[in-house]
């Protein structure tokens, strides 16, 4: 068995008759970078609280290194924790601040000096060592309140949305430096976050979490690719979600019947749904060509609409009749061929569709 | 933020009618007492000579120097008895009480008997205190006591009991205000810093409401030493502060050492302001 930092069993969290929680299990394996990925309210930072100890569980258990930690206060648990702003103590030199948790400790005077001294050094703020928070810059408080969680060298580090508050100039370099601190100290990272790119360009371990559950976990690659549910494919940028309903099953595909169309769509994975059941896919925008071939077995006649650059990918929403239907991208360094208004006929290969197993709850 | 510098002269132009106010209404009444405390002489006139023998009749007199003291003393014993009752007040309505109709309620509960005047608060306490009073009967009903105590009214203690209910929550004002603009996530993460609820509070909670602490010190501390309407209700004839002996001066006819009381009492006063600010400088307070 891998060495385990953190084990969530079954653990529950409501607030009056709000159940911000729902029984929920994760493992995170030794020195993992875990995000914990959802829309706001889907009970992330209620998760991470819990862990810290901020909240108090109703029902489960909370293990730490193998030890059961529900019923400790927080200043007993082998955890730090990073908020949104830092919570920099306004009244503390940035020295005494990064010293807190190892005075708390009762680390003797000199020890904690010391401590102290080459913590600044490894985090390039000992300039900084005397100057209070409200002197110091975005960049620069986050490398105190880094400084000051990690200084007890706790198990895990948690970090609720910690580079929310910067400059969007700011956040790539320190969501790297975040991440090569994390490596160096081979510690485990809980990082909550609604922002799929810090998630997937982070996480060695993405958390998809909706309506105070877990909806997926899995590597970045697994989430992307292998969306398990609606609810994730249409989370995840850049995917098409069909709905329909199962009206043949042969060869590992099943026929499905959408409002659009129909479609072939393989089955991976798991079992083949009943003909005639309802069921949910998903295909990535980039996969779908305005040029089919005959390997390109699913195919539709679409207009189409508003024409849209999302960094390097162009991106057409296609529609038919009124309402728009699905989005197609194509790296913006192509020559445009379809311009708004001009019907086209569009297709993917039908092992480029994703079934989705985890649609209903059923883990 | 101002929009207005701090020395341009639409700064000046707005302070001025206020500043005309406080002349009329305070600085020149001051500096009135402060005139007819040094009158010589027997009559009421402004051709007195001006002389300190007032000021050196007051402090000959054993009797007076120690109500000085005694009066600096009451303050500082509300200031510790409406210090940690008003703090903990106030830490009960800002951290313990969660939800904010309850904290509101709470609230007006404490502010709304504050609609009173002063005085009759003062004399709302003596069917309290007396020989036959609700404290007594509940004592005795209780069995605690078998004969009444005559303790309270008429008495230090009892004036002290009434300044207390009278007082705290002059101090609970000023740090419910600090205190919740200290944002939870501090405490939150000095806890998760190791720190048990002791050290919290006592290593951020408390240094970040120092200055509501200090406002609401010197608010009692002005209040007690000015206060003659509640020693007079609660003491009867039986004791005098320095408050009082302003008013026996001022009704005996003696408007000399009426100022005189007086000015020892502003100066008092301004010497407990100046302490407080080389404390906290208060006037920074919202930077």
């Amino acid at each position: 068995m891998p060495d385990i930092d953190l084990e969530l069993r079954r653990i529950t969290k409501r607030y009056g008759s709000f159940l911000a929680v729902d029984n929920l299990s994760l493992d995170i394996a030794r020195g993992t970078f875990t995000c914990l990925l959802g829309p706001s309210g889907c009970g992330k930072t209620t998760t991470l609280r819990c862990i810290a100890g901020l909240e108090q569980i109703d029902s489960g258990d909370i293990l730490i290194g193998g030890r059961s930690i529900a019923d400790a206060p927080p200043w007993q648990r082998d955890i730090a924790m990073m908020f949104q702003d830092f919570a920099l103590f306004p009244h503390m030199t940035v020295a005494r601040q990064v010293g807190f948790g190892l005075e708390m400790l009762k680390q003797p005077r000199a020890e904690v000096a010391r401590r102290v001294a080459a913590m600044l050094k490894t985090f390039e703020i000992d300039h900084l060592a005397g100057r209070k928070p409200a002197t110091l810059s975005g960049g620069q408080r986050q490398r105190a309140a880094l400084a000051r969680a990690l200084i007890t060298e706790p198990r895990i580090l948690l970090l609720d949305e910690p580079i929310g508050s910067l400059d969007f100039s700011l956040r790539e370099m320190v969501m790297f430096e975040l991440k090569a601190v994390q490596r160096r100290l081979g510690i485990s990272f809980v990082w909550v976050t609604h922002d799929q790119t810090e998630a997937f360009s982070l996480g060695d371990l993405v958390v998809v979490m909706n309506r105070a559950r877990i909806e997926q976990v899995g590597s970045p690659a697994d989430i992307l690719e292998r969306p398990r549910s609606a609810f994730v494919a249409g989370f995840i940028q850049g995917n098409n979600v069909f709905r329909g309903t199962v009206t043949a099953a042969q060869d590992g595909m099943v026929r499905i019947a959408t409002g659009v169309g129909e479609f072939l769509v393989p089955v991976l994975n798991g079992s083949t749904p009943p003909t005639g059941g309802a069921v949910s896919f998903s295909v990535r925008a980039e996969r779908i060509t305005d040029q089919p071939g005959a390997e390109h077995a699913n195919r539709l006649s679409v207009r189409c609409g508003a024409v849209e650059f999302f960094g390097a990918v162009r991106r057409y929403f296609m529609h038919q009749a009124d309402s728009q239907i699905l989005k197609v991208d194509q790296f913006g360094a192509q020559a445009a061929r379809l311009r708004e208004g001009d019907q086209a006929t569009i297709g993917w290969r039908a092992a480029d569709g994703v079934l989705h197993h985890g649609d209903g709850g059923s883990p | 933020m101002s929009t207005i510098s701090r020395r341009s002269p639409a700064s000046y132009l707005l302070a001025a009618p206020a500043a005309l106010w406080m002349t009329g209404a305070v600085v020149v009444p001051t500096l009135l007492i402060a005139w007819v405390s040094l009158w010589g002489g027997r009559a009421f006139s402004p051709d007195s000579p001006l002389t300190i023998a007032n000021y050196a009749r007051f402090f000959g007199n054993q009797t007076y120097l120690k109500l000085i003291l005694d009066t600096v003393q009451q303050s500082l014993l509300l200031m510790a008895i409406s210090g940690v009752l008003g703090y903990a007040i106030a830490y009960f309505l800002v951290v313990m009480v969660k939800r904010p109709m309850v904290r509101l309620a709470i609230f007006f509960a404490l502010v709304i008997p504050f609609w009173t005047s002063a005085i009759i608060r003062s004399i709302a306490w003596i069917p309290f205190l007396g020989v036959n009073g609700v404290i007594n009967r509940t004592l005795m009903f209780l069995g605690l006591t078998s004969a009444p105590i005559d303790a309270f009214l008429y008495s230090r203690t009892g004036i002290t009991m009434a300044q207390v209910s009278l007082y705290t929550l002059l101090m609970t004002g000023p740090v419910v205000y600090t205190l919740s603009n200290i944002p939870v996530q501090l405490r939150e993460a000095a806890t998760c810093l190791k720190a048990p609820p002791l050290a919290v509070f006592r290593r951020i909670t408390l240094p970040l409401t120092l200055p509501g602490i200090v406002i609401g010190q010197v608010l009692i501390f002005l209040n007690v030493m000015s206060d003659f309407a509640t020693v007079a209700a609660i003491g009867g004839n039986k004791l005098a502060l320095l408050g009082n002996l302003v008013l026996n001066f001022y009704e005996a006819g003696n408007i000399r050492y009426a100022s005189v009381v007086a000015v020892l009492l502003m100066v008092c006063m301004l010497a407990g302001v100046a302490i407080a600010l080389k404390v906290v400088d208060v006037r920074r307070l919202g930077e």
